[in-house]
């Protein structure tokens, strides 16, 4: 297990290469020139030239993209143009938030979608599968946002369970944060849930006709033992690639539910640094959303190997 | 007379279903049509000018004036709504048209060209699509700057990736075949080859992609828009309406639901009419047959083979198992239930093998699993007992049944690279029957599953109990299948056709297992085979079955050397190593019939060569002493055969 780990660490090593380079010199290509920005119009020939030497502008794109790569590396992902904070910083102190939402909505919608994709899958053409699948269909219709609103107008406004906006961090109190992420993770996890419900029950409509599900009940194996233990394992696998996607999803679904809950997350910081065209925080947001979707892979190729032995290498 | 109701039932069924698909066909393709009218017309059919403020009556709820309401600036939302529809189809088009025209060329020209492009161009892909896609689009359109048409290019640069990658996976397969074809030594070109061949293979695939990427594009949009990163206001988009409606939600809870609904709906719609073509697509124009109505009532069978059903052939007080009168019926597609087994009678005693032979589709494997009670939801048994060491499984309660199989009765399946498990090691499959069906610990389980390893004939079992599947060659899988089927030493094991997946020289050191396996354990065997050769190597006593039923039922000497029933003689005769005249290798004409279609007297009688019309056309009980056999002409054949 562990060297198929460390196999897929080496393997994303060009992938976040490659996801730097784009990511600096897509922004590089921005029209705007930073040093205006900064100075603004009233800025002097000497102070414009200041400040360009500051930011290292007058050097070499190439020279600029190693000089900015070595200290991300170093965890040191520049300063915002604007005011002045640290880009890592920024990110970190929003980060908790979006994690929150992101991870509750995962939970939501494994929880929903393997429930509901094995309920169908078991009685194929049953009322239960035809309410599933319908529900399915309509879930990956239903813009997150929206339904984030539906569900604040509902349990927020109207029967005030559960507060319209605002985040609790967990560490101030574990109660209120639940309240607070609740709501959100809802409407972020259904759409995912659905699409999760069907890979589910098309895998474990499979699984169930395979001999090994006969043979293990002619075996005299619990019915219950032989659907959660012996099909489940077999059906997540093909469920464990959709599930990596699905996370992805949630991480950029989570940047515009946190506008429908006026939550400060990684959303709202995204928003202002492309109003304000600020380079570094959209380089620094990029690369850290990147770090979360590998390090989501790498726990996806992990569950991966450890449902199916025939991925893993001998 | 089944005939009528059963044949009734079907048209008006599939109808039915037909019926469901075309409505939800119907119905969306009416709503995109509307949401094009009025996405065209929307200057003619609008109430209001979408953009004309009334401070005056704004946030208002729905009236006979707006039938809508109005938005915080007095907007009339229906009108807002209609203009919407413009933006929405303005979007899906542009989105969907430039993520096709970026992504299909690219794809196609990385394919045909491999190499240093397919690389680079793939690792990018491979980036671009590790970032959240919304987080593509916030990206792109920093450089691009907000608006409808700006996202809607950043929209379509991350859909072209699935375009790309799904024009070069078709490319890379056309290739193969053309250079398998080898069509280049005709003298065309490469990529004329290519291109007329990627046509009509790209198309099916193309136009499922475009139905999801509209869907896909359409929420984006929306969701851009809603965070002012799309359509900019004072314009008319749902995303922004929603974007107005979220800020006064605690004021005007209306403001959200018609924007949205229309969001939902417009989705819905293509979602749906993109699942119908990807069936039609991906399924072509499959049409099962349907079984015909049955010929005959099993019940009337059943009750005039009485007389055979309490025949012979039991051993008395050591009988492990008795099957009585069994009929299981099927359950088509329609729903109308037609017989696959009629009027089963056997038994196997102590030690004993009795072999079940016969084509396959004549219902050998299922009386196994009808044995069992594991038919599965579309197959039932309707009547007749199934006893095992004095009980009658079929009165059982679920819990109970579930308890006698692999404590009682074990099975051994076909082919044994599937009927174990893949995702966990040979030795906890066989630990886990032990622990849950004996009670046995951990450790203990561990080590009894081993010892069965080590009994089945598998050398280094300690190690190879630690072995998945998939690392086992088939005739090690089996013995593993074996070990653990006599796990908890079952009176009963029914075998079906363990050895015909298996190598001709494995088949031989199985069949030896089981002979071996059988002296040390007792058991009774059911051994079902198609094989002859097989089942006469192994088997005491031979039930030879056709069309569901059992046509011929003797000691196995007595069944090779005098056959009575003349499927069983059309059996021997095509069995190569009895075939002296060595060419043409005689075979019997035509096939099993399919339960429903089977004859209405004698089931073999539209194959067989003594046919008599008349005689063979009422029932045929199963008749004799000592051997069974089910044919009414089986003395004169005997007389014929002697002569």
């Amino acid at each position: 297990m562990l060297r198929l780990i460390l196999q897929r660490l080496l393997a994303l090593v060009p992938l976040l290469f490659i996801v730097s380079v784009l990511t600096f010199s897509f922004t590089s290509l921005l029209p705007s020139d930073p040093v205006d920005l900064i100075i603004g119009d009233n800025g002097t020939q000497e102070q414009y030239e200041l400040v360009r030497e500051r930011l290292g502008m007058n050097q070499p794109v190439v020279v600029r993209y190693f000089q900015w790569l070595g200290k991300a590396v170093q965890g040191d992902l520049g300063t915002s143009f604007f005011n002045s904070v640290s880009v890592m910083g920024a990110v970190m102190q929003r980060l908790p938030v979006t994690l929150s939402l992101t991870a509750m909505s995962a939970l939501i919608a494994i929880l929903i979608g393997v429930a509901a994709g094995v309920a169908a899958a078991l009685r194929p053409q049953s009322w239960v599968d035809r309410f599933a699948t319908l529900g399915a269909t309509f879930g990956q219709a239903v813009p997150n946002f929206w339904f984030g609103l539906i569900l604040v107008a509902i349990f927020a406004v109207n029967l005030r369970w559960f507060p319209a906006t605002g985040f609790t961090p967990i560490t101030q109190s574990p109660w209120e944060w639940l309240r607070s992420v609740i709501l959100p993770s809802i409407a972020l996890g259904t759409a995912s849930s659905a699409a999760i419900a069907r890979q589910v029950r098309s895998a474990m409509v499979g699984v169930l006709q395979q001999d090994y599900i006969r043979a293990a009940r002619a075996q005299g194996l619990s019915a219950r033992r032989v659907i959660f233990k012996h099909a489940l394992t077999n059906a997540m696998v093909p469920v464990v690639a959709v599930l990596s996607f699905q996370i992805t999803v949630l991480l950029g679904g989570a940047l515009i539910v946190e506008q429908v809950f006026a939550i400060n997350g990684l959303g709202t910081l995204a928003i202002g640094a492309v109003r304000q065209q600020d380079i570094p925080m959209l380089q620094g947001l990029v690369l850290v959303m990147v770090g979360l979707v590998v390090v989501v892979q790498l726990a996806t190729d992990v569950v991966y190997g450890l449902l199916n032995p025939k991925a893993r290498p001998s | 007379m089944s005939a009528g109701p059963a044949t009734a039932t079907a048209p008006r069924r599939a109808r039915r279903r037909f019926g469901l698909a075309s409505l939800i066909t119907g119905v969306a393709t009416a709503v995109l049509l509307a949401l094009a009218f009025f996405a065209i017309f929307a200057d003619w059919v609008v109430p209001y000018d979408p953009l004309k403020q009334n401070l005056i009556q704004a946030l208002q709820g729905p009236s006979a004036a707006h039938w809508l309401g109005t938005d915080d600036l007095g907007r009339d939302v229906l009108s807002r709504l209609i203009y919407g529809c413009r933006i929405a189809v303005i979007a899906a088009a542009e989105g969907t048209s430039i993520a096709i025209l970026l992504g299909v060329p690219l794809g196609l020209f990385i394919g045909y060209r491999g190499g240093w492009w397919d690389w680079v161009v793939m690792r990018v892909v491979e980036a671009v699509v590790s970032i959240p896609g919304i987080m593509v689009a916030i990206v792109i359109i920093a450089l691009l700057g907000a608006g409808l048409h700006r996202a809607m290019i950043a929209l379509g640069i991350l859909f072209s990736t699935s375009f790309l990658r799904l024009a070069r996976g078709v490319v890379l397969a056309e290739r193969e075949e053309v250079y398998v074809r080898s069509a280049r030594v005709v003298g065309a070109s490469d990529g004329r080859i290519l291109l007329r061949h990627i046509f009509p293979n790209i198309a099916p695939p193309l136009i499922v992609q475009v139905t999801l990427t509209v869907g896909a594009v359409l929420l984006a949009e929306a969701g851009l828009s809603f965070i002012g990163l799309g359509v900019q206001p004072p314009q008319a988009s749902w995303g922004t309406m929603l974007n107005t409606a979220a800020a006064f939600m605690d004021l005007n809870w209306f403001l959200a639901i018609p924007p949205g609904i229309a969001i939902i709906v417009t989705v819905l719609s293509v979602n749906l009419l993109g699942d119908v073509l990807r069936d039609s697509i991906g399924r072509g124009i499959a049409v099962t047959a349907r079984p015909q109505a049955p010929a005959a009532q099993p019940a009337a069978a059943g009750a005039v083979s009485v007389a055979g059903g309490a025949a012979p052939c039991t051993h008395g007080k050591d009988e492990v198992l008795r099957v009585e009168g069994l009929h299981v019926m099927v359950s088509g597609r329609d729903g109308a239930e037609v017989p696959v087994i009629t009027d089963l009678s056997l038994g196997i005693a102590r030690g004993e093998t009795l072999g079940l032979v016969g084509e396959s589709g004549s219902g050998k494997t299922l009386t196994g699993l009808a044995i069992l009670g594991l038919t599965g939801a579309t197959v039932r048994t309707a009547s007749g007992s199934i006893v095992l060491n004095g009980r009658d499984l079929r009165r059982l309660p679920p819990r109970q049944l579930e308890k006698v199989r692999g404590n009682e009765v074990a099975m051994v399946f076909q082919d044994p690279t599937t009927s174990l498990n893949p995702a966990f090691t040979v030795g906890s499959q066989i630990a886990e029957v032990l622990r849950t069906k004996l009670g046995l610990g951990a450790k203990p389980a561990w080590e009894r599953a081993v010892e069965l390893i080590d009994r089945v004939g598998i050398p280094r079992p300690a190690e190879r109990a630690r072995a998945y599947p998939h690392e086992l060659s088939g005739g090690m899988a089996q013995r593993i299948a074996i070990a653990r089927a006599l796990s908890c030493n079952p009176s009963l094991l029914i075998a079906d056709e363990p050895t015909t997946a298996l190598d001709v020289t494995v088949q031989q050191e199985i069949l030896d297992l089981f002979r071996d396996l059988q002296d040390e354990f007792g058991m009774a065997i059911l051994f079902v085979t198609h094989d002859l050769a097989v089942a006469a190597d192994i088997c005491d006593r031979i039930s030879v079955m056709y069309a569901g039923e059992m046509v011929e039922m003797a000691g196995v000497n007595a069944l090779f050397s005098d056959p009575r029933h003349p499927y069983t003689r059309g059996l021997l005769s095509a069995m190569p190593h009895s075939a002296d005249r060595t060419p043409p290798l005689p075979t019997i004409r035509g096939n099993v019939p399919r339960p429903g279609s089977w004859p209405a007297g004698c089931r073999f009688s539209n194959r067989c060569d003594f046919y008599r019309p008349g005689a063979c056309d009422r029932l045929v009980p199963l008749t004799g002493s000592g051997r069974l056999v089910r044919c009414v002409r089986a003395g004169e054949i005997e007389l014929r055969a002697a002569s």
